[in-house]
């Protein structure tokens, strides 16, 4: 076996394994998560208290303190207080006034088993949980279950208001929540007394995390800055002021708090796997409000501009995001995300038109000469950078150079890693059909026939694309990318593929187009001195 | 250091993901190896400018072809000499500066 013939068969088997794995672990398993998440629970709680508190407390002692409250939480959360039903969603609070639950009733945004998705982990902190820095005091909130007048309520339009109250020994605490149908609400916290108390942002939702998506916690302040502490990144102890929004995240959802007031301390602090966890410090009397649901710009927008900032697309976030406005303009003339796709690769190709048609042409050019370059190719065998030199004569020496350069190249990549991040991120393609067997855009295509399309379209382009390798071995890794493309697209969102096919069809299409009016324009000039040469017999 | 380990990436580069856009380059030497032998020759600011401006106009608007990377500063310093052992050729210019051109009968490592 020659080297090369080894490494084909690394190569493959690697892309094999890979695509078994997958198949059978998928990555990251929900139920995994959740006991994970209960066994870290009590690690968030003493974490917090121990670094809250002004003095630097034994670890030791708060964790014992700490771990008993928390049992006793666990013990009074299954109880449902008020339960706020809407045509999308229903919401539920539970003795602790604490958000404990949040379905969504569209059968779009259902989760891998086909549940509807609950915005909510089963552990950890839940948004609007109360802490105070007081230990005895919180002991105490601890037991003391909240108590309301209406538990039942429905919001179709408009708004409904709940008042829960707390009554501890020393205490009242009372929080008046306004929930709306869109899915926002606000929130009036007020003390009876003065007392230091911290409120929680809750756990990110825990339904889609796809490869190269990421989650974690993000601090939008007010210089237009955003903080993101991805899961498992967390470091230490960070205090922000000036914050516009806090937000909890996943692929699609999330849980968010703005509108507090500017000098508000936000904390962020991290779990024993490092994962991020928000809290603020909250005055006698404090007002806010907050969102939990999926991360859909139009809604976003139509509550508060603020919150659009939600919408994360990684560090490429500044071309990412104009690229969505076009894609959702798109969307707002076919109706369709499937087509506004395919639409979208039109403009961009569009856009980079006479780049690809000035490098076509001068590969026609190329044609007439590839005899001469045959020729250079003997001469120089086994000789690569003196046939490359010799060949680039010969390009210049004719005027055509069909190669496109590396700019292009490059400025393709920036390009392409937007769309991929916007495709992946717009919860607005989830449960979006496309045509025929795509009915969802956001997830694989279980029938792989559009990633499969996609390989096949890749080969033919390649095939009608010139190459003059000098490496035998870099050859045979080219001619295989189609097949290494196509087992890397069959688990990507239908979107992106559909992406990367269309692309391809276009270039493809446009090849041909030019090949036909350089066949014509030969064909016109050979007619003419055709009919010269008639001229002179 | 610095330099060394942008060679590296170059090294990285050229064997593995200049497949991906293969056959793009429209001049010789190709962007990467332009970039290679100013690293080696140039001062890193200088090496990073020609580089930039190289793949700036390594575009259909621009002709492409042969271009030699050039010389900033002659320094003699050779411990042997033979055809063997010399791994750039500098040839002098019209305007009193150097073209690097790769020696294809160096036997050394190339990087």
């Amino acid at each position: 076996m020659t080297p090369n013939q080894r490494l084909m068969i690394a190569v493959v088997l690697s892309i094999l394994f890979f695509v078994a794995y997958t198949f059978i672990f998928p990555p990251k398993e929900a139920q995994n998560e959740k006991s994970n998440q209960v066994n870290s629970q009590s690690a968030i709680n003493t974490q917090d208290s121990s670094a809250a508190q002004p003095q630097v407390a034994k670890v030791e002692e708060a964790v014992s303190h700490n771990i008993s409250s928390d049992e006793k939480m666990a013990a009074n959360d299954l109880s449902t207080l008020v339960t706020i039903t809407s045509g999308k969603f229903i919401l539920k609070l539970d003795t602790l006034g604490r958000i404990s639950s949040k379905v969504l009733l569209q059968d779009k945004y259902n989760d891998k088993d086909d549940k509807h998705a609950q915005l909510i982990p089963d552990a950890g902190a839940k948004p609007l949980f109360i802490r105070f820095l007081d230990p005895a005091l919180n002991e105490e909130a601890a037991k003391v279950p909240y108590k309301t007048t209406h538990s039942e309520l429905l919001v179709d339009n408009g708004s409904q208001k709940v008042t829960l109250t707390q009554e501890l020994l020393s205490l009242k605490v009372t929080k008046e929540i306004v929930f709306f149908a869109d899915g926002h609400y606000d929130v009036k916290i007020s003390l009876s007394e003065d007392k230091r108390y911290f409120v929680y942002l809750g756990q990110r939702p825990r339904i889609t995390e796809q490869m190269m998506t990421i989650s974690g916690a993000m601090v939008y302040t007010d210089n237009e800055i955003v903080t993101i502490i991805k899961d498992g990144d967390a470091e230490g102890r960070k205090t922000f002021t000036g914050v516009e929004l806090i937000s909890a995240f996943d692929q699609y959802s999330a849980t968010i708090m703005y509108g507090f007031s500017k000098d508000t301390n936000i904390i962020v602090e991290r779990d024993r796997d490092d994962n991020p966890v928000i809290y603020f410090e909250a005055l006698k009397d404090m007002i806010f409000s907050g969102y939990i649901g999926q991360k859909e710009y139009k809604t976003l927008n139509s509550i508060n501009p603020v919150l659009t900032n939600a919408i994360e697309y990684g560090w490429f976030t500044f071309a990412s995001k104009p690229l969505f406005q076009l894609l959702s303009w798109l969307h707002g003339i076919f109706g369709n995300w499937g087509w506004s796709i395919v639409a979208l690769t039109l403009i961009i190709r569009a856009v980079l038109y006479p780049l690809t048609y000035k490098g076509m042409v001068s590969m026609q050019k190329m044609k007439d000469l590839s005899p001469h370059i045959k020729e250079l190719q003997k001469k120089y065998k086994g000789d690569p950078q003196r046939m490359n030199a010799a060949v680039m004569d010969t390009y210049k020496k004719h005027g055509a150079n069909p190669l496109g350069g590396c700019l292009p190249m490059l400025l393709q990549i920036p390009v392409f890693f937007a769309i991929y991040r916007v495709l992946l991120n717009a919860v607005e393609l989830q449960g979006a059909e496309w045509a025929l067997w795509i009915s969802d855009l956001s997830r694989m295509d279980s029938t792989f026939i559009l990633p499969i399309l996609m390989g096949a379209s890749m080969y033919y382009q390649q095939k009608l694309t010139p190459s003059n390798f000098t490496d035998p071995m870099q050859e045979k890794i080219f001619k295989f990318l189609p097949i290494i493309f196509t087992f890397f697209f069959l688990t990507f969102p239908s979107g992106l593929v559909l992406y990367w096919f269309v692309n391809n069809l276009f270039s493809i299409t446009q090849q041909f187009i030019v090949n036909r009016q350089f066949k014509n324009a030969k064909e016109a000039e050979i007619a003419t001195h055709k009919h010269a040469e008639k001229k002179d017999d | 250091m610095f330099k060394k380990f942008l060679l590296k990436l170059l090294w990285l580069y050229q064997k593995f993901f200049t497949l991906l856009g293969y056959g793009s380059c429209r001049y010789y030497p190709t962007c990467s190896e332009y970039a290679k032998i100013n690293f080696e020759n140039n001062s890193i600011s200088s090496a990073f400018y020609h580089t930039f401006t190289r793949i700036l106009r390594c575009n259909q608007l621009f002709e492409g072809g042969i271009e030699y990377p050039l010389l900033d500063k002659l320094s003699l310093k050779p411990t042997e000499i033979g055809v063997d052992s010399i791994k750039y050729w500098l040839v002098p210019n019209k305007k009193n500066r150097f073209y690097i051109i790769k020696n294809f009968s160096f036997k050394g490592k190339m990087c």
